[in-house]
């Protein structure tokens, strides 16, 4: 049996497109969000940088949300993905 | 000859140049560059006229910043200092950036306290060893600021490095291998007055011509240990004793060296509980004896009502024949003190709160 690999739409916020060439959806294969990130650092390195720092951690003021549920109230970067999932990447709210 | 004085201020909300001709009558400023993005740490590099900033966002990550048109424009360089992956570490902020020997060397200090150093001016980032991994450094603790690495000062092989909270770590070697050298540094959060290592030092300085005499304003203002907070080595960094006595407070954040005198220094005394001017007017205060004496100065300053914090990095001086200071305040007010800070006058009334403010002439 060939093995499925899942592909996973990426929404890219506007301020980090200049990090991947401008995209606004990015498909990355992997069948978790932490697939996803690393197969981003590979292939947008400069725009994992902006989401995730050096240990690979998700920078604290990003948010991850596979499709409309953040994934810390999921199962935070183990979050299995399905066929037609996306991940939408925003910065959190703050102010000052 | 240098034809221009550029002042880079960097803010809460992002970097601003400020530029004159040499009289330094008035400054025209640019900026916000980097907009929304904390400024920490810039550095006029006069040895081949860029500017660099460092531009650390919370949402995003680091970045470095270089102008090689004077600061009308900035590009980002073509990385920032990284901790390898197997670290453990995220960087955080970078606090100082120092140039290094060769034209396009630098060193920058970081938080969580660590150096970083680069060949290739900017573009690519190596962490020194001798003082990241050191065997304290996982036992120094974060100050109100972070665990950062704010001070790097230079001398030929020596290198002098200030950690809040690690205190002043000595290189004889050029960055090779470190100690702590706290001799007379004390401290008043630890219940030892004089820790091994672990001072909160604020800032050092020197004079390039005397590198024997160094200067820390360290963090003072402790009612049951008076003293510690203003402080000379005459012996390159291995020992030092206080020369507070005469200021309003021990309390402050810089300390600076005159251009051309290594025995004349400037501080900013404030309250310890505060961080703001006692009293609430704002004074800058010199010593032309190598901390034996101090001297207030006032004049063109608010008389009252006014609360001033300036941070470690709020204060320089220009390399003039008569040289002029400048103080940036967390109010985002730019200070210009003529005549060596005798003559005060605000030059911008109104900028972001202000991290840090560096002059060079190119």
């Amino acid at each position: 049996m060939p093995q499925v690999t899942t592909t996973t739409t990426l929404h890219v916020p506007s301020m980090l497109r200049g990090t991947c060439g401008g995209m606004r959806r990015i498909e990355v294969p992997g069948a978790t969000v932490l697939e996803v990130l690393e197969q981003l650092e590979r292939l947008h390195p400069e725009l994992h940088r902006a989401i995730c720092d050096e240990t690979g951690a998700v920078r604290q003021h990003i948010g991850l949300f596979v499709n409309t549920d953040h994934v810390r109230d999921l199962a935070g970067l183990g979050t299995r993905l399905g066929s037609g999932d996306s991940i939408t990447v925003l910065p959190a709210v703050s102010g000052g | 000859m240098p034809e221009r004085v550029v002042l880079s201020i960097g803010t809460k909300k992002g970097l601003f140049v400020a530029e004159s001709s040499k009289p330094r009558r008035s400054f025209r400023l640019r900026g916000p560059f980097g907009p929304g993005v904390s400024v920490y740490s810039t550095l006029v590099d006069e040895r081949s006229g860029r500017l660099y900033a460092s531009s650390c966002n919370p949402f995003f990550g680091m970045k470095v910043l270089v102008s090689s048109n004077g600061g009308s424009s900035f590009k980002e360089t073509r990385s920032a200092p990284a901790f390898p992956k197997d670290d453990g570490r995220a960087l955080r902020n970078i606090w100082s950036l120092e140039p290094g020997n060769g034209r396009k060397e630098l060193w920058a200090g970081v938080e969580p306290a660590a150096l970083f150093r680069s060949d290739d001016g900017g573009d690519s980032w190596d962490k020194v060893p001798g003082i990241s991994d050191h065997d304290h450094a996982h036992k120094w603790q974060p100050g109100n600021g972070g665990l950062c690495m704010h001070t790097i000062v230079r001398d030929g092989d020596r290198v002098h490095l200030g950690i809040s909270t690690g205190g002043h770590y000595l290189s004889e070697d050029g960055g090779r291998t470190f100690s702590a050298s706290n001799r007379g540094i004390g401290a008043g959060f630890v219940p030892d007055p004089y820790p091994e290592f672990g001072q909160c030092v604020h800032k050092i300085a020197r004079h390039p011509a005397a590198p024997g005499r160094l200067y820390i304003q360290n963090h003072g203002g402790w009612a049951d240990r008076p003293g510690i907070g203003v402080l000379r080595s005459d012996d390159y960094g291995h020992s030092w004793r206080s020369i507070a006595s005469g200021l309003p407070s021990d309390f402050g954040f810089p300390i600076v060296v005159h251009p051309h005198d290594p025995d004349t220094i400037y501080v900013v005394p404030l309250e310890g509980a505060t961080r703001t001017c006692p009293g609430g007017v704002p004074a800058v205060w010199r010593s032309d004896s190598a901390g034996a004496s101090w001297k207030k100065l006032t004049k063109g300053f608010p008389k009252k009502q006014s609360y001033f914090t300036v941070l470690r990095d709020g204060l320089d001086i220009d390399e003039a024949k008569s040289p002029a200071l400048y103080l940036g305040t967390t109010t985002g007010q730019l200070w210009i003190g003529r005549d060596g800070g005798e003559q005060w006058e605000c030059q911008f009334d109104s900028l972001p709160p202000i991290n840090v403010v560096k002059v060079g002439m190119i």
